[in-house]
């Protein structure tokens, strides 16, 4: 009896939420329509190269001289291929630690962790935290070519990690973040309606481009590669997914992986491995 | 199934949990057939760690079964009952209760009617059998009730429960009522309603009786008490003990309380409600004396480390204030200056990747605005100690002055002073006098109105700056002042004696003059400080305007004194520093004298320049005004009041006045020395000076090497011909340091401005100063174009075979700083470049999250909106709740009905089937003529 209410209510949720994003976009390319159409008018000259610069001046308190000519802008990033980090086995676990809801850590519950017969060991939100932090602060992302982050935690809970949240820098506060996340499923931006994290359904794979290519990150593996030669094989138009493990122990192997390799002779964290991946995409694409 | 029935159960449960284990069991054994779906628990889906299980263990199947076995009880049961129209209600006892099983309610009910046996009522009653039909006063109200009813054991005999209560109240009244009762427990029975109303009276009345002495006596005991305070209070022994504040409050509530003592003798019921106010009172008064300070400790005296520290944190601020008004693009009031501040500090700053965020709240703007008082109330301190400290810092400065410029005690020729100067500046200060009082005297009942405010505005600058000035003059001759004070203190008492102590503050130039006449330059110096003493601003408020009008009349002998053609240059010294510590007393006076000298020297001057003939060089009048507001002013400000005018005043002198003689030479080497001082430290750019400073080098170079190239630099200048004055001729053999004062003194065609002695010295102060302009100006991005021509000029005028070796090693030293700046400055310029677009970033969000979050709390922080929504999701869930069930009821009525109507319909062709075999019968026994089976059966 209750099923087709249930249907309903999925999809019904589903579409709205396509429908924000798309309602941004719309606005976004309005918004700049109607700035040019502006500019036209007030101009009356439908030359091009002069208009581009004042609009610059327009965005940011440039003092420069103005005979001095812009160079010129690049494709826009939405158009170019991206990467997508996936966190495999982050822990990120809420548990009721007397009589709140907790995320829990190794310092901070290791006595309930050990009353519980867990290893306080492996719980390790702070990697996941680190991991989060390296990936969305890195040029990369700034420069708008991370697609999306996914972290999947150690109970198999999947979650969408949008490029442009700014996440707590503070571990309590990332904590808290992702208290509220686990229970509420869902984090909006402030202000907005703009989902910026979420929990997804999964597996993974649903979200990945069909082109790409995931390569997965393990010190166990023979492939021992340097990480800026080995970018450099991929063509530039094909999407590139890397699976890192976010776990203090073990390794990861999800099915989905096309190749593993290991990027130093050392085992690494996962905030430096990313680093890594980072600096070599900078470099192939050339993001300063 | 078992998704949808899981609902449901929410009904079930209740009845559910009041089941303990062992029943629970029991109807899982009851049930015949297990019923496959009964069996399956319901599963969790996330196993959260610390969580309890309780109450997740439930089996929707079985809950469903079991709400529908409840709707058999309870709707079915209704439905059968709905058609009929009279109810058979079952009061049997336990026959509700399904705990109870066929025994328990036997026993149950047994014990019901032995209990009914026993009771004290019937006791005396003959058993006939017929115990229902007597009347029992006690029992009428139970007739009436459930006779089953479990809460219904007469097990006391509580007839008359009011009276009984009553009674239990009192010891005394039990005891006088057992005793009654013990005299005539017959008796007891036979009391009509009458007598006992009549005892409950007369109890009542004495109780009441017993309450009013009860009170009375608590409040003599109170009287009492308030008589011996008011005596405590009265007698001083508590003043000893408490603040005076306190003392009056007490007082005041003594005073307070005995007219009520009075009122109460009066009026009884008025006293007891100011009475219930008073303990309340007083309670708060002792509260508070328990709580206050015994004594308190005055402030610490601070060692002389912490003076330090403050001193020096004073002058940190100081410094840091003046760099802001050296850079203040905007405005030079501090008010403007803060303003123009704050959009620098809204303006979106870049966000550093490791900045917390917006929605970290300790992250606030740690810029405070500051209040206007506490600005004044800085100010105050500033000028406390500014005033304490003027006496050492302002005499070092004057005797600096008295080294720089000084020197030339003596006059030498006779001096022709131009009389037409003269006359305006005579006249001149005494418009300026009058026209200063009337201003004055219409800011002045702003400044008494409100003084602070005024103080807040210009004169902070000036003070303030002053004071930077004259500390770090102290700083310098930190060691020669003690020595100098000491003997200023020494020599005051020893001067002569005759002058009085308390002298009223001249009112004009002439009072003061006759005032000052034949007086030596110390005893000058005592009757100004004693004037200044007398009538100190902060003794009286019309002081103020006194110490204004005398502060022109000083500033006006100053000025006259420069004038005089034996230049008193040691009363000229000594008379700076009072001039500096009244224009800190009194700045916004003083910057207005200023202005206005300086607006009147530029008109006179205006008109000079009209008439080629007059030599237009400023007299020395106005150049020790210039030098004194120099130093009585902030000269590194942005824009000042007075500096601003006073400098473009110097470099228009620079300009604009044609260089006839030697003299003016000296006097515009002067000047531009002078704006050298004025702009070292804020490095403002003064084209005029450098410009100047070229023309003088070219006039020292060769008439033949002249060339008509430079002559268009120059097309600002108004020159008209540019003669080789200082072109040396014939050598010197030593270099002597310039005076000003003797020059001044010279006459403009004295021999000695043709000499090759004054001409070297002009030189090299010339190349002096312009080292100093280098190393000013070395931070400019345009300095090789500035100074590049230099470079050439003194290269030629250094080979000139006349220059004496010092000199020659001089220009060739500032050349070569030059070369090596420009050469820096070049080195350091980048060529020119297409403008780099800084790549834009992506527009980061903040995730909006709760510190603590708790699942189903409304973070919503309208809190009357949270609850409407709170409510209204209750009610949604009641709603959907009741639309379950009743959806689950009609349900299970329509199966029901559906049961019974097919159960109907099978009974109706059941029927029809058997009305028509029989009729089909007959029709065949009709037909066959009843020949057949009837026949047969018949037979």
């Amino acid at each position: 009896m209750v099923r087709p209410y249930a249907v309903k209510g999925k999809k019904k949720r589903r579409k709205t939420e396509e429908r924000y994003d798309k309602q941004e976009e719309d606005e976004e390319e309005n918004h700049d329509q109607e700035l040019d159409s502006v500019q036209t008018k007030e101009e009356e000259e439908p030359d091009q190269e002069e208009k581009e610069p004042e609009e610059e001046e327009e965005d940011g308190d440039s003092v420069e001289l103005e005979g001095i000519p812009l160079a010129p802008s690049t494709q826009k990033p939405k158009d170019q291929p991206g990467v997508i980090f996936i966190l495999e086995k982050a822990s990120l676990e809420v548990a009721k630690v007397g009589k709140t809801y907790q995320l829990l850590n190794s310092d901070d519950h290791a006595h309930f962790l050990m009353k519980n017969n867990k290893n306080p060991g492996d719980y390790r939100p702070d990697i996941a935290h680190q991991a989060l932090l390296m990936i969305l602060d890195s040029p990369l992302n700034k420069a708008g070519r991370l697609r999306a982050v996914y972290v999947r935690t150690e109970k198999g809970v999947l979650i969408e990690v949008k490029p442009v949240v700014r996440l707590p820098r503070t571990f309590k506060r990332f904590s808290g973040i992702m208290l509220q996340l686990l229970q509420k499923l869902s984090i909006n931006a402030a202000g907005k309606r703009q989902k910026l994290l979420r929990v997804i359904k999964n597996p993974v794979t649903q979200y990945l481009p069909i082109d790409s290519r995931k390569i997965g990150l393990s010190y166990s593996s023979d492939k021992l590669v340097k990480m800026h030669d080995y970018v450099e094989t991929f063509s530039d138009e094909t999407n590139l997914v890397f699976v890192v493990g976010a776990m203090a122990h073990g390794k990861i192997e999800p099915d989905y992986v096309d190749d593993y390799i290991a990027v130093s002779g050392y085992p690494l964290s996962a905030a430096y491995c990313i680093t890594m991946i980072c600096q070599a995409m900078e470099r192939k694409w050339n993001i300063l | 199934m078992a998704k949808t029935s899981k609902p449901g159960g929410a009904k079930a449960k209740p009845s559910k949990k009041k089941k303990s284990g062992p029943e629970s069991i029991a109807m899982k054994v009851q049930a015949p057939k297990p019923n496959p779906f009964e069996t399956i628990w319901s599963r969790r889906k996330f196993d959260i760690l610390g969580k309890k299980r309780r109450g997740e263990e439930r089996r929707v199947g079985l809950a469903r079964s079991r709400a529908i076995e409840k709707r058999k009880k309870t709707l079915l049961k209704e439905y059968e009952q709905s058609g009929k129209s009279s109810v058979f209600v079952d009061k049997r006892i336990g026959e509700h209760n399904d705990d109870l099983g066929e025994f328990d309610k036997a026993i149950l009910r047994s014990q019901r009617e032995r209990q009914l046996k026993l009771n004290k009522k019937s006791k005396y009653n003959l058993s006939d059998g017929e115990e229902e039909d007597f009347d029992i006063p006690g029992f009428g109200a139970l007739s009436e009730r459930d006779d089953f009813g479990e809460e219904m054991l007469p097990d006391d005999d509580d007839y008359g429960g009011d009276e009984a209560a009553d009674i239990e109240k009192d010891s005394a009244g039990l005891k006088q009522n057992i005793m009654e009762m013990g005299s005539g427990g017959d008796e007891n029975k036979h009391k009509t309603k009458k007598e006992v109303m009549e005892e409950i009276i007369s109890k009542s009345k004495f109780f009441k009786a017993q309450k009013a002495k009860d009170k009375e006596e608590n409040e003599h005991l109170m009287e009492e008490l308030d008589k011996n305070f008011a005596s405590l209070v009265q007698s001083k022994a508590l003043s000893a003990l408490t603040e005076p504040g306190k003392m009056n409050a007490l007082r005041s509530l003594v005073k307070k309380n005995i007219p009520n003592d009075q009122v109460k003798k009066d009026d009884f019921s008025a006293s007891q409600k100011l009475d219930q106010e008073k303990p309340d009172l007083y309670d708060k008064m002792v509260k508070e004396m328990a709580l206050e300070m015994r004594a308190r400790p005055s402030d610490r005296t601070k060692t002389p480390e912490e003076i330090a520290q403050e001193e020096r944190e004073r002058l940190e601020r100081l410094e840091e204030e003046r760099q802001k008004r050296m850079l203040a693009t905007d405005g030079f009031s501090d008010e403007e200056d803060e303003d123009g501040e704050k959009p620098s500090a809204r303006r979106p700053r870049a966000i550093s990747g490791d900045d917390l965020g917006d929605s970290f709240l300790l992250d606030e703007e740690p810029r405070t605005k500051r209040g206007w008082v506490d600005e004044i109330l800085e100010k105050r301190d500033a000028e406390n100690n500014e005033s304490e400290e003027g006496d050492s810092s302002e005499e070092s400065e004057s005797s600096e002055n008295g080294s720089d410029e000084g020197g030339s005690d003596e006059d030498s020729d006779a001096h022709e002073e131009n009389p037409s100067i003269k006359d305006w500046e005579q006249s001149d200060d005494d418009n300026l006098e009058t026209d200063l009082d009337g201003e004055e005297e219409e800011g002045e009942e702003n400044e008494d109105d409100d003084d602070a405010s005024e103080k807040a505005m210009k004169p902070r600058d000036s003070s303030k700056a002053q004071e930077i000035l004259a500390i770090k003059t102290s700083e310098r001759h930190k060691d020669s002042l003690g020595s100098r004070k000491k003997n200023a203190d020494e020599k005051q008492p020893s001067t002569r004696l005759d002058i009085p102590y308390l002298i009223e503050a001249p009112k004009t130039l002439e009072e003061f003059c006759a005032l000052l006449n034949n007086c030596s330059n110390s005893d000058i110096l005592l009757i100004i400080n004693r004037i200044r003493a007398g009538n100190a601003i902060k003794l009286a408020a019309e002081n103020r305007k006194k110490m204004q009008v005398f502060y022109g009349v000083l500033l006006q002998y100053f000025a006259v004194l420069a004038n005089k053609s034996p230049l008193n240059i040691e009363l000229l010294d000594l008379l700076v520093k009072p001039l500096m510590e009244m224009s800190v007393e009194i700045p916004y006076f003083a910057a207005i004298c200023a202005r206005q000298r300086i607006l009147r020297t530029r008109t006179q001057f205006c008109e000079t320049i009209k008439n080629p003939e007059n030599s237009c060089w400023p007299s020395s009048k106005t150049l020790f005004l210039l030098r004194l507001w120099s130093l009585i002013f902030p000269c590194s400000d942005f824009r000042h009041a007075v500096m601003t005018p006073a400098i473009l005043l110097m470099s228009e002198y620079l300009m604009r006045c044609p260089i006839v003689s030697g003299r003016d030479i000296a006097v515009g080497s002067f000047l531009c020395s002078m704006l050298l001082s004025v702009a070292k430290q804020s490095k403002k750019f003064c084209p005029e000076a450098i410009a100047f400073l070229r023309m003088l080098l070219m006039a020292a170079k060769d008439e033949k090497l002249m060339s008509n190239q430079n002559i268009q630099y120059y097309y600002l200048m108004e020159l008209k011909e540019l003669q080789p004055l200082l072109c040396l001729r014939g050598c010197v053999n030593k270099i002597d340091p310039l005076n000003l004062f003797t020059i001044m003194d010279l006459p403009e065609d004295s021999s000695f401005f043709d000499s090759d002695n004054f001409r070297t010295s002009v030189l090299m102060t010339v190349v002096e100063t312009l080292q100093g302009y280098v190393n000013i100006y070395e931070g400019l991005s345009s300095f090789p174009e500035i100074f590049l021509p230099f470079l050439e000029l003194l290269l030629e005028v250094a080979q000139q075979e006349s220059i004496v070796g010092p000199l020659q090693d001089k220009i060739n030293d500032v050349a070569q700083l030059i070369k090596t700046k420009v050469h820096e400055c070049h080195m350091s310029r980048q060529p020119l470049q297409m403008r780099k677009q800084k790549p834009v970033p992506i527009k980061m969000l903040t995730p909006k999250f709760e510190e603590s979050f708790v699942k189903g709390r409304d973070y919503d922080p309208d809190r009357e909106r949270a609850e409407r929504r709170k409510l209204k999701k209750l009610l949604k869930e009641e709603s959907k709740g009741a639309i379950r069930e009743l959806r689950k009821d009609n349900y299970f009525l329509h199966e029901v009905k559906a049961r019974e109507k097919a159960l109907a319909e099978e009974e109706r062709t059941e029927k029809y089937h058997k009305v028509k075999a029989f009729l089909e019968e007959q029709q065949h026994a009709f037909k066959s003529g009843q020949l057949g089976k009837g026949r047969k059966r018949r037979r």
